[in-house]
């Protein structure tokens, strides 16, 4: 059982202090399996956002637990914490942020560098091999600010994958791009999630891209609706 | 790997705004330049006053000194419970100058630093043609040792001076001296000692050293010709001079050779001051503007890297999402600034160079100089470039910390 869980919260709670203190998220638990394609949605300030960035372990400011790939992963330290991201964790946002003067090839390549565990060339055929399953092979030399805006996006999800990570989180993936688009980046998730195995949970304000996922898990009011 | 690419990034960085990246290397590169030319200049300033000091003045002094105090000696010798009553007290003969000069040359000169050693007998005379009188200094000296050691030879501006060396009546005279007196070369001049001996020479050589108190009140001649003026025998001197080989340890040199000679002792910056506070205070001014002007480029190359952060600041945050620890991006950001700094330096040590070149072209005929002095030490230009790393490292260190401690969820979020 437990082998098949990807991911698990259990009673975040998370408090703002600015302007004032305001309780964000209210004892929230929930699992996420192997291979799962959770949308989270909510209305604006709802609290799915930083939930996200909880479970992201780049926002450590919370209380209760978070358990990703059966290790727990409250209360360890930033580089702790900067480490197990590159290694089991994928971002897709809704801005590329793509380093602008590297090629797609190269800004693919940039996390399993980090990572350091292949070769210089292993990582570039698995890069490539990533931005040809995209369908962007033909721009893999180009410089990333030469691309338009759905290349652009396509090349942040081929960095996410690089390291194979057992998540892939994504801040409204599709928010920047038109509908063509948003159904392409909806493709390469749901096959991801269900060919080779990984966990996606995205935070989407885009009811249709929400319906055709496997899970949609609504916040209100820092709460858990279903 | 996570090096190499950090450094890629950094390079990425430094060549995506070539202007700045430039704007920065030139403030080093200013900065390290003026260092080193400040530095060769002053040194080259201090060296050439050293040397026209030196150009009379010796490392070190043998002399004999009187009593400190002969008032009432008496005094010393009872001690201070009685009561010593002495009127009118006057000293009796003393010992002048030094008699066993040999003894004691020979005593010292095996030290390892000296360099060279002349005797001297010098007295207080007065010069006199017809009716002009000008009180000075007869220079009684070894016409050899005392060029070696003091390079007078080379500040004769008529006549010789080796013919000191034939000619037991020959004197060199100061151009000043000379002028006032109205003598010219081969003119006879009186010299009159305080005992009232009187002696004719003949002026075979004009020195010009723009030293006033050799050039308006000193003679030289033969040291043999100033022992018979004062009556005194073989081996009696006034002063010992001593050269040594790095001037700066005169008084270190003193100290040794002080127990071995009954005399005083004594260094050159001991009996002239201001001579070495003038070095120390022209050497505190150069450091002081250069290192000024170093901090001035470490403000513009923080500056600089201040805004590289905050426009890559989106950048930063991606990579500390995608796993790049704090180390990683202190390093992106510092390895930028030392890049800078290190070129800068490179290209500051050749520019400083060209800059000291072409100033010592600049003419500037006053005294010995015919243009501006300049030293070239490498020391100078290492320690410029030891400088100029650390006040980039400095300086490029902290907009480093502070990209590194940037919150990614902030900037990501908006």
């Amino acid at each position: 059982m437990n082998e098949e869980i990807a991911l698990s919260a259990r009673a975040i709670s998370k408090y703002f202090h600015e302007p004032e203190t305001f309780q964000v998220l209210k004892d929230i638990s929930f699992d996420v399996k192997k291979g799962e394609f959770l949308s989270m949605i909510g209305k604006s300030g709802s609290g799915k956002s930083t939930l996200l960035y909880l479970l992201s372990t780049m926002d450590t400011d919370y209380t209760g637990e978070i358990t990703i790939n059966g290790e727990c992963l409250t209360g360890r330290t930033q580089n702790q914490l900067a480490a197990f991201r590159n290694a089991h964790i994928g971002f897709v946002f809704q801005f590329h942020y793509l380093l602008p003067e590297f090629t797609a090839l190269d800004n693919v390549m940039l996390p399993a560098l980090k990572l350091g565990k292949k070769s210089q060339e292993e990582i570039r055929e698995d890069a490539y091999s990533n931005l040809k399953m995209l369908g962007l092979e033909a721009q893999a030399m180009k410089q990333s600010n030469k691309l338009s805006g759905g290349q652009q996006q396509r090349v942040a999800i081929a960095r996410a994958l690089i390291n194979q990570p057992a998540v892939i989180m994504g801040d409204e993936p599709t928010g920047n791009l038109d509908s063509k688009n948003t159904d392409i980046v909806f493709e390469i998730f749901r096959q991801l999630a269900a060919e080779r195995g990984q966990t996606i949970i995205a935070v989407t304000h885009d009811d249709e891209f929400a319906q055709k996922s496997d899970r949609i898990l609504e916040l209100g009011d820092g709460r858990l609706l279903n | 790997m996570s090096r190499v690419t950090n450094l890629k990034i950094s390079r990425a960085h430094l060549t995506s705004r070539v202007k700045q990246t430039m704007v920065a290397i030139l403030s080093v590169t200013f900065g390290i330049s003026m260092y080193i030319f400040m530095n060769g200049f002053m040194t080259g300033v201090n060296d050439t006053q050293t040397e026209l000091a030196f150009s009379t003045l010796a490392h070190i002094h043998i002399y004999n000194d009187l009593p400190e105090d002969n008032t009432n000696l008496l005094q010393k010798k009872y001690g201070d419970d009685k009561l010593v009553n002495l009127r009118n007290a006057k000293v009796i003969q003393y010992t002048e100058g030094i008699k066993n000069s040999a003894k004691i040359i020979a005593a010292i000169e095996d030290h390892p630093a000296i360099t060279g050693i002349t005797p001297q007998v010098n007295v207080n005379v007065f010069f006199r043609n017809g009716a002009t009188k000008l009180n000075g200094v007869l220079s009684g000296i070894d016409v050899n040792q005392e060029s070696v050691l003091f390079g007078t030879e080379k500040y004769i501006t008529q006549g010789s001076w080796r013919s000191l060396e034939d000619r037991g009546d020959g004197v060199v005279l100061g151009a000043g001296l000379a002028a006032k007196l109205s003598l010219t070369l081969d003119d006879n001049v009186t010299v009159i000692t305080a005992d009232g001996v009187s002696r004719n020479f003949k002026v075979i050589g004009i020195i010009k050293t723009t030293i006033g108190g050799v050039d308006n009140a000193k003679g030289y001649v033969r040291i043999s010709s100033a022992r018979q003026l004062i009556s005194k025998n073989q081996g009696y001197v006034t002063d010992i001079q001593i050269n040594i080989k790095n001037f700066n340890e005169a008084t270190k040199v003193a100290t040794q050779l002080a127990p071995k000679v009954a005399y005083k002792v004594e260094s050159w910056n001991e009996s002239n001051g201001q001579l070495q506070a003038g070095n120390d205070l022209r050497n505190i001014i150069a450091v002081a503007v250069s290192l000024t002007i170093l901090l001035v480029a470490g403000f513009g190359i923080f500056n600089i890297m201040n805004m590289t952060v905050n426009e890559k600041i989106k950048e930063i945050a991606i990579l500390k999402a995608m796993g790049f620890d704090g180390t990683d991006i202190i390093q992106i950001f510092l390895v930028q600034s030392v890049i800078i700094g290190v070129i800068g330096g490179i290209v500051g040590i050749i520019f400083g160079y060209l800059v000291s070149v072409l100033v010592s072209f600049i003419p500037f005929r006053v005294a010995t100089l015919d243009t501006l002095p300049m030293v070239y030490d490498p020391q100078d230009y290492i320690l410029a470039f030891i400088f100029g790393l650390i006040t980039t490292f400095v300086a490029g260190y902290l907009p480093a910390k502070k990209a590194s401690q940037v919150d990614p969820v902030e900037i990501i979020r908006g």
